[in-house]
């Protein structure tokens, strides 16, 4: 293998590595009122992490695209950055005998991100055995739910994690990525048997029993998952992605908008049938109808907003805690971007909602030059999952959608989150690695 | 083939990410400055923490309420609980209470009570400066008040019947709310501790406590049905008499007479019907009257609705009393005759409060006007000092009064009161409501004990409700009401503590003249 030199990679990540460190420093000023740095240990180590990634990709003549490591090193800082601001008992990990913070805790599940990230993209060769092995995928992936139904606990009034001693997983994060797979298998063959075959009752024209009955099954899991784990942004999430491939698959809009029909009519019946469901709903409505009780965190998210303004308080000079108290609970994993909002103000929220739009434009990129249907699929799966919850939370917490309890991406707190992310930047890196060499090959032919 | 489609996708996904962005414009910048200036904004509970309040002092300039800011924290204190359930608390836990609420703005400086210069400082977004205010209640009589209710439940309101300044509003038992102010996270345990108190010591008694009148409600009753001409001062009825011993059947309903103590049943007027107290004469009286004229004046003395303590706009609650069966927009009609005749001698369904009865007593002191209530004399300038500023900003005075009953009605029942203290029927009954017995030689006091029955084992509540002075043209200076709960098992408890209170008032008064 050959070194391939990254220059546009390296290019970006120079100012966004400086930049980590910076906001540490900044964020200490303002929060002790001394003219000091204060600890820089967990900014360098992320720094060393990134570059760390970069030289690997280096060594191993890595060809994928360039933008996509700057993009998610950009995002993981603003997290970083913010996460070291936050009280840090909020979480954190006492594994190994040491005492980590919430900050070192993220950091220490970047390193193990990275590193999975660096295997995938380097290490995947072959992408046979995620396309011929997708019905083992697919039964992961529904164990994986069963499991987090009979043995999850629930956090915050939805059943989203398994305790595994040590360490607790939320196994949605993992589900997620074999589902994607397995979408993206099942649809490139499917893809290629029937191109434009069409069952006609009456005058509605349904999508071809091939594409109709997986949607069913999905969205039967996705309602099971609204009704059983009260998880209703994974529902939304893993039936958004279904939506968007079989779109690209088959480039139908009637398929999305027959899907988003039978969504919306299931979401009905739960509405009907479950509290829960319609209490969320309500909230989502009117907040500021109980903002002390039930709505107390929307309206307080909103409040953040508000003062962020378009510039922002600054860094470490958002209003956190008021009496010792979070001002937001659930600040570091479902309202970190309110958080960054606030004090980064319009400009730094929109600067954080850009690095998104770049990581998912990019990733559409690779799916357009992807070798096949199953590459291409693959990438647009992972994308747009990627993308769609950034989009999901954040506007949860604009109040555009209701509220869910899913991360953002590479910012938000949490292992399992991280670690998810990083593995699907890893495949899409590993795929665009496929592509560019493939280019090579018909150009050297 | 999938290349055209991703291009597709990525168009819906610019629309989304243009969406979303909008959503983030709407409140960062548009809905901003709405959202900052909500009152459970976090930003401006923190801005309240650690704001300024001005001190309020009693008549005298003597300190009841101060705060300092530490560490961010505004806390306050509280010198004297005896004023608590009127000056209130302000807690950043359990939110604002009393005059602290009443006069939040005026107190934290939001508001300067002149409109120009309030605009001015809004215009020029000047810091907002703390005001100090002065009540009506002289600390001492509110003190003395206090100490005579001592562990008793009960409360005592006193009013200037000429003015409608509070002297005094004691409710008891009470407790110190200066733990309440300050550290959010310190006040739970002790909110927690008056909360479980079987004592309700968190009751306003004075303004929102409701009882049954007994007797003191005859004095209304004699004032209603005089005004009215339904009876005169000589208006007798035949078989009152006979009726005193066999009792008054109404509706086949036997209304009996209390224990007279020994008394012989005569043919009595006025007068003696009020110091004997007879439930018959005013059983008579209140059935003469009719239930809607029984109702048209409670009305105009204040009774069936909310009201308030003043001045108006910034004013404490007084929970609303009733004469007959609390409905919706008031007292409603009497269900029958029985219920009106019971009325009429305090018990059926009748209960008020303590403030509405000093405000009757008010009215019969002041010729038939009766006097609108307010607490805060004025507002001043912020003093650092532990007395008051001598910059006064805003001057609260007397709003005159309602005319409720003519001039000759209220003379009549005037010296029917003053017989029930000091005739000779009376004074078994009201003779400890003499302020003689405390000290004054050269005034009379008039007045009227209550003796709430409640039914079963519970001892009834004692009441008095009086003025002073009030011998011959003497223009009373103090009206009184006087509750205590469960306190008139043996001898009233009530009279004699507002003697006492009568002629303390009096002697502090010659003080401030001589």
């Amino acid at each position: 293998m050959r070194i391939t030199w990254r220059g546009t990679e390296l290019g970006l990540l120079i100012p966004i590595l400086l930049l980590v460190p910076f906001g540490f420093a900044v964020t200490h000023v303002a929060l002790s009122g001394t003219f000091e740095a204060g600890s820089l240990e967990l900014a360098l180590g992320y720094v060393a992490l990134i570059v760390g990634a970069h030289l690997a990709l280096v060594a191993f003549g890595h060809r994928g695209d360039q933008l996509i490591l700057p993009a998610v090193g950009a995002m993981g800082g603003i997290g970083l950055i913010m996460l070291n601001r936050l009280p840090q008992d909020l979480a954190g990990t006492s594994a190994l005998g040491f005492q980590l913070g919430m900050a070192a805790t993220q950091l220490l599940w970047f390193g193990v991100g990275i590193v999975a990230m660096l295997v995938i993209a380097v290490g995947l060769r072959d992408d046979g055995i995620l396309r011929h092995y997708k019905y083992t995928w697919a039964a992961i992936g529904i164990g994986l739910l069963v499991a987090t139904m009979v043995f999850g606990y629930e956090v915050n009034g939805a059943r989203l994690w398994i305790d595994l001693g040590p360490v607790s997983v939320q196994p949605g994060e993992l589900i997620k990525i074999v589902l994607v797979i397995f979408v993206a298998a099942y649809l490139a063959e499917t893809r290629t048997i029937l191109t434009s075959a069409r069952v006609r009752i009456g005058f509605l024209s349904i999508p071809p029993l091939p594409y109709f009955l997986p949607m069913l099954a999905l969205l039967a899991i996705v309602m099971l998952i609204v009704v059983r784990l009260n998880d209703l942004g994974t529902a939304l999430l893993f039936f958004g992605t279904f939506l968007t491939m079989l779109f690209v698959a088959t480039g139908r809009r009637s398929y999305v908008l027959i899907g988003l029909v039978l969504f919306a009519g299931a979401s009905y019946v739960a509405y009907q049938l479950f509290g829960h469901v319609q209490a969320r709903f309500n909230i989502w409505l009117d907040p500021f109808a109980d903002p002390l009780g039930a709505g107390f965190q929307p309206v307080r998210a909103i409040y953040a907003l508000g003062r962020g303004g378009i510039f922002g308080e600054g860094l470490g000079q958002g209003l956190v805690t008021l009496g010792g108290n979070l001002t937001i609970p659930f600040v570091h994993t479902d309202f970190i971007f309110t958080a960054i909002a606030e004090e980064l103000g319009l400009l730094g929220a929109f600067a954080l909602l850009a690095l998104v739009a770049v990581l998912v434009f990019r990733g559409l990129r690779i799916a357009a030059l992807a070798r096949d249907d199953f590459g291409g699929l693959l990438a647009v799966g992972l994308t747009t999952s990627l993308g769609i919850q950034a989009l999901i939370i954040i506007a949860g917490n604009t109040k555009l959608i209701p509220l869910t309890g899913i991360t953002l991406p590479f910012v938000s707190y949490g292992g399992s989150s991280v670690l998810a992310s990083f593995v699907m930047v890893g495949l899409l890196l590993a795929i665009s690695h496929r592509s560019a060499l493939g280019t090579d090959a018909e150009a050297s032919s | 083939m999938i290349a055209t489609n991703v291009r597709r996708l990525g168009f819906y996904l610019i629309l989304t990410f243009a969406l979303v962005s909008g959503s983030l414009v709407w409140w960062q910048v548009i809905e901003a400055p709405n959202l900052a200036v909500r009152a459970d904004n976090p930003e401006v509970i923190a801005a309240r923490r650690s704001l300024m309040r001005g001190s309020i002092f009693d008549a005298t300039g003597q300190l009841l309420a101060s705060s300092e800011v530490t560490d961010g924290l505004s806390r306050r204190t509280y010198t004297d609980p005896a004023f608590t359930h009127v000056i209130g608390y302000a807690s950043f836990r359990f939110g604002t209470t009393g005059i602290e609420r009443a006069f939040e703005d005026l107190l934290v400086g939001q508001t300067d009570p002149n409109p120009l210069r309030d605009l001015l400082n809004d215009v020029l977004a000047r810091e907002p400066q703390p005001r100090d205010l002065t009540l009506t209640i002289d600390r001492r009589l509110q003190d003395f008040a206090a100490q005579q209710l001592g562990g008793d439940a009960g409360a005592v309101v006193a009013l200037d019947p000429s003015t409608g300044a509070v002297l005094a509003i004691v409710s008891t038992p009470t407790f110190d709310a200066t733990p309440l102010s300050g550290d959010p996270e310190t006040a739970q345990e002790p909110m927690d501790a008056l909360r479980e108190n079987p004592a309700e010591p968190l009751l306003a008694r004075a303004r929102q406590g409701r009882y049954v009148p007994g007797s003191i409600m005859k004095a209304f009753t004699a004032a209603a049905a005089l005004d009215a001409g339904v009876i005169t001062p000589s208006t007798t009825y035949p078989e009152q008499p006979r009726q005193e011993s066999e009792g008054f059947v109404v509706e086949g309903f036997t209304i009996r007479e209390h224990d007279l103590g020994g008394i012989q049943p005569a043919l009595w007027p006025l007068s003696e019907a009020l110091q004997v107290s007879s439930n018959i004469f005013f059983a008579h009286v209140g059935l003469d009257l009719g239930g809607e004229a029984f109702l048209d004046y409670a009305r105009r003395f204040g009774f069936c609705e909310a009201s308030e303590i003043g001045p108006p706009g910034r004013a404490l609650a007084v929970a609303p009393s009733y004469v007959s069966e609390a409905v919706d927009d008031g007292c409603g009609p009497f269900s029958d005759e029985v219920e009106l005749a019971s009325a009429a001698f305090g018990q059926g369904r009748t209960r008020v409060t303590p403030m509405q009865m000093a405000l009757v007593a008010a009215a019969i002191a002041g010729d038939g006007v009766m006097p609108h209530p307010y607490v805060v004399r004025d507002v001043r300038t912020h003093a650092e000092a532990d007395s008051p500023s001598d910059t006064v900003l805003e001057r609260f005075t007397s709003r005159g009064g309602s005319r409720v009953i003519g001039r000759q009605a209220a003379r009549d029942v005037r010296s029917a009161m003053v017989d029930a203290v000091n005739g000779e029927l009376g004074r078994p009954f009201a003779g400890q409501g003499d302020i003689t017995l405390y000290g004054i030689s050269d005034a009379r006091s008039a007045g009227k004990t209550g003796t709430a029955q409640l039914g079963g084992e519970q001892a009834p509540h004692s009441w008095f409700i009086g003025f002073a002075p009030a011998q011959d043209e003497a223009e009373p200076s103090i009206a009184i009401a006087v509750l205590v709960e469960s306190g008139a098992s043996s001898s009233g408890r009530a009279a004699p503590i507002a003697g006492e209170v009568m002629a303390e008032w009096l002697r502090l008064s010659a003080q401030e003249g001589g």
